[in-house]
């Protein structure tokens, strides 16, 4: 996670790994952290009540980055299988998970009542270390396509661009949905038939 | 690595095993007050998807319970289907009253229609949208009526509107917001409404409104709001609506008690087990999310992939 470059250097070097548990591995854990993280943010403990389900419907979030890294990497495998090239892409998530793990602890540990702190600090942390989790996961998801993938810089730049346009929108768009128009709108003063 | 990943699951099954014990449900006390069966409701709450929410509709409704709200409005940003959801699976499974609804969210302003069934467009002046949420037999209420949105409310809009979110969270981070929406709810005489806004981040009904219901349904509760028989009890002993009803509470003396617990975030995960499970949940997600992602080893040099151009 730190040191991307040297990480997947040494993955990419590793024999490859058997069965179909490599391609869901990683996957399914980032589905699990997703789901624990939406049971500590609302109820402040880990319930099964809360954690099984929103494991369930939040792995459309990995399901979306294993399509769209289907549509980027399929051709360009070269010998690795597309289980090893998922499982590979999957072990450069580690920061989402403690950026995540950081929003739950915030938010199960301070006192519910809302105060100007408790709303300052989790702004600090949602979008302050969530900037930087956003350009470091492209830091590291840039050697992934260098390294794994065996692309060159401009190559694993598009391939960068285009995982992230083709993953990110869907998902932006079922979080999000239709309110997105009128809030970029708002955001910059344009106006909507009125 | 392999002991990190024996205390991760560890850590884990025993949170999930002391959270979900420490899961209860509290009864929710059954008041009547004047000859009005007084519910606790939240009129703001979002469902993922679509809303940028965390908890699906079935999963909404049952933590509306566990916060002892008797009834909440799932609405939808500009669209109403997943609050059809959350009350088809609420119905099912006895959860609380799922009330229909949208937040219209235009550029202009954000306004709850609750009480609807068909999505109402959020291209239209805020007058517009307010018929049409009258037209289907809802009520109109401002959502976060912040100085942003008051251009939107002119004369006729604000006269036609049924309500006004007086209590937000919001206004627990700032006196000026909380001023704001003071000032806007003073415009005229509208029905006093406290809302959490719930989008998964702290607890649901942490500002909600009291309404003094002739009966415990849909209509009953949109009566209400119509004629103004509604309390919010805000912080630092700060109450909004019915002059009556408030003295009346006041009197009886069992509501605001109830509001101070609600308003301290009393129903959060308390007590031992609780704290145990939020502890043990986040040191073994941190256990977890190192050993599932952590890539220990030394690269040879003669085992460096050479990058090829493609």
């Amino acid at each position: 996670m730190l040191n991307p470059a040297a990480a997947y250097r040494f993955l990419a070097c590793q024999p490859p790994g058997r069965g179909g548990w490599l391609t869901w591995r990683r996957p399914l854990l980032v589905a699990f952290v997703l789901g624990c993280t939406m049971s500590l943010i609302t109820s402040s403990s880990l319930t099964l009540r809360l954690a099984v389900p929103a494991t369930i419907y939040w792995s459309f979030v990995p399901l979306a980055e294993i399509a769209a890294l289907a549509a980027v990497c399929w051709r360009g495998r070269r010998a690795r299988s597309f289980r090893q090239t998922v499982d590979l892409f999957f072990a450069g998530h580690g920061q989402w998970l403690f950026w995540l793990i950081g929003l739950c602890a915030i938010w199960s540990f301070v006192p519910p009542g809302i105060s100007s702190r408790t709303i300052a600090f989790t702004q600090v942390w949602l979008y302050g270390a969530g900037a930087i989790v956003v350009v470091w996961s492209a830091y590291i998801d840039f050697w992934f396509f260098r390294l794994v993938m065996g692309r060159n810089p401009a190559r694993a730049g598009r391939d960068l661009v285009l995982q992230r346009l083709v993953s990110w929108a869907p998902i932006i768009a079922i979080f999000g949905g239709p309110a997105i128009p009128p809030e970029v709108a708002a955001r910059l003063g344009v106006r909507f038939g009125l | 690595m392999t002991a990190v990943r024996w205390t991760a699951a560890g850590l884990l099954l025993a949170s999930l095993s002391t959270g979900t014990i420490a899961d209860s449900r509290p009864e929710n006390p059954h008041l009547i007050l004047g000859g009005y069966q007084v519910m606790a409701a939240d009129f703001h709450v979002h469902s993922f998807p679509l809303s940028w929410a965390t908890l699906a509709p079935w999963d909404t409704a049952l933590e509306a319970q566990r916060q002892g709200l008797d009834a909440i409005a799932i609405v939808g940003h500009n669209h109403v289907w997943v609050s059809k959801v959350g009350r088809w699976f609420s119905r099912r499974e006895g959860g609380p009253l799922v009330l229909t609804g949208e937040e219209i969210v235009s550029e202009h302003y954000h306004l709850l229609a609750i009480g609807i069934d068909s999505t109402i467009d959020w291209r239209q002046t805020a007058v517009r949208a307010i018929e049409q949420i009258h037209r289907q037999g809802g009520v109109a209420i401002a959502a976060h009526p912040l100085r942003q949105y008051w251009p939107a409310y002119d004369a006729q809009a604000t006269q036609t509107l049924d309500g006004a979110e007086v209590l937000h969270p919001i206004a627990y981070g700032s006196v000026d917001v909380a001023a704001q929406l003071r000032q806007f709810y003073e415009r005229a005489p509208l029905t006093a409404i406290g809302d959490s806004d719930y989008h998964g981040l702290g607890p649901m009904g942490l500002c909600r409104t009291y309404v003094f219901t002739k009966e415990k349904s849909q209509p009953g509760i949109l009566d209400a709001i119509r004629h103004g028989r509604t309390v919010v009890y805000g912080r630092a002993g700060c109450t909004y609506g019915d002059p009556d009803l408030i003295r009346l509470a006041a009197v009886d003396g069992r509501l605001p008690q109830l509001a101070l617990r609600t308003a301290a975030g009393a129903t959060q995960a308390a007590g031992f087990l609780g704290l145990f499970s939020r502890i043990a949940g986040t040191l073994g997600l941190t256990a977890a999310a190192i050993a599932g992602f952590a890539i220990v080893g030394q690269t040879p040099a003669s085992q460096i992939v050479t990058t090829g151009s493609r």
